[in-house]
């Protein structure tokens, strides 16, 4: 199993593919309704301010679509006929990405990428750390600690899905791990712009902040655009050299606990890291490449960063109509409060390396 | 490695995801696009 799929159910397993199409366009035309629709009152409020001097505060359109996807999802719910449709958000959220390689020059990403592969190295070792000493020290399940410090450290969900099948845990403690997860990645959505905001941060330190610290590949997109485009930008820079370590991670947690004889042992671990490398990374770096190589005028460069936004539109739409609160509460208090007292380590962490890095000029 | 267990509904909704892999496909409409674009089949796109 690939870090990207989950085995389909046995229903789904019989539907034929023009069956499986179908399903999916009530669910994405959701998706893209809620995101427009963002837009429109975003455009609306927009002239009404400044033709008719209404004092409406200036709300992006990223902020709209969560909110009214969050209000559908926790209000009258997201009915079964939109689940699979709605799914697909994670596809968009990686095409959009995928297309915002052709925003950067490739030496671009090899300069910031490489400053966020040594500030994410640090920020690994650091939070495994402590996110496994708060475990004990609250006496969570240990498989259920382990789940915590990967979904922190690496990229949230994905990270733990990925780590399911490898390290063999109780399926409460992959529920409950996923829960906390998603939950910190909803505070941090309404933490991290007041944070910034009130520290003055520059959109580059604030991007590269957000890309470090917030768990969830999207949580950590939108954390970064509703600070601004430039801000979103570096979140997924930063934020896909991040992902890039999920392999290792969970290959040295298969491995450890292989060692205890409670999970399988790894056979072949340069195709399990292979089978655990995000692959969008590949095709965010060749789009990049070409953009660095000329292949694209500049009208198509404004075309192709302009895709990219149609992309996460209901990428956008889809963080909100994902998170239903019912989900995220119940799950028990000690391993939120893990995860919160480890995210606010983590934060911390990764503030003060951003923070040093761009006084000291190794960023710019 | 264990058998997978089919534990979708038992997850929270936010970890339900395709049965596909999304990573290859979005890299696959990605380049694609692209060279839409590049060989100016789609023209200039706004937002």
């Amino acid at each position: 199993m690939s870090t990207q799929t989950i085995q389909m159910p046995a229903a789904a397993r019989t539907r034929s593919a023009p069956r499986v199409v179908l399903g999916l366009i009530p669910g994405v035309a959701l998706l893209f309704g809620i995101g427009l629709l963002g837009k429109v009152i975003e455009h609306v409020l927009t002239i009404l301010r400044r033709e008719h001097h209404l004092l409406f505060p200036q709300i992006d359109y990223v902020l709209w679509a969560i909110v009214l996807g969050l209000l559908i999802s926790n209000t009258v719910g997201v009915a079964r006929i939109f689940h699979s449709g709605v799914a697909t958000y994670e596809l968009w959220l990686k095409l959009g990405i995928v297309l915002v390689g052709a925003r950067f020059l490739l030496q671009d990403v090899l300069h910031i990428g490489g400053i966020s592969l040594v500030l994410v190295a640090v920020e690994l070792v650091l939070s495994l750390s402590v996110m496994t000493m708060l475990g004990r020290i609250f006496r969570l399940p240990p498989k259920l600690t382990s789940l915590l410090a990967i979904g922190s450290s690496i990229c949230g969900v994905t990270a733990i899905m990925a780590a399911q099948g490898a390290i063999e845990p109780e399926e409460e403690d992959t529920s409950t791990a996923i829960a906390a997860i998603l939950t910190l990645g909803a505070i941090a959505l309404v933490t991290f712009p007041a944070i910034g905001h009130s520290l003055h941060m520059t959109q580059h330190a604030y991007g590269m902040w957000a890309g470090l610290a917030v768990d969830n590949t999207a949580e950590s997109v939108v954390t970064g655009a509703l600070y601004g485009d430039e801000a979103g930008r570096f979140a997924i820079l930063a934020k896909t050299a991040r992902s890039s370590f999920i392999g290792f991670v969970v290959l040295a947690y298969a491995v450890y606990w292989a060692s205890q004889g409670k999970a399988a042992v790894v056979q072949h671990k340069g195709l399990f890291l292979w089978q655990k490398f995000p692959k969008f990374i590949l095709g965010f770096i060749a789009i990049s490449v070409l953009a660095t190589a000329g292949f694209f005028t500049h009208s198509q460069l404004s075309s192709l960063s302009n895709l990219s936004r149609w992309a996460f539109l209901p990428a956008f739409a889809g963080v909100g109509l994902r998170t239903n609160l019912r989900d995220l509460v119940g799950q028990g208090w000690r391993p939120l409060v893990v995860g919160i007292l480890g995210e606010i380590f983590i934060a911390i962490i990764t503030l003060g390396m951003v923070y040093w890095s761009y006084a000291e000029g190794v960023a710019r | 490695m264990a058998p997978h267990n089919d534990n979708r509904s038992a997850l929270p909704r936010g970890a339900h995801r395709l049965p596909i892999n999304v990573d290859l496909i979005a890299v696959g409409i990605a380049l694609t696009l692209a060279a839409l674009i590049r060989f100016n089949v789609i023209h200039q796109i706004s937002f």
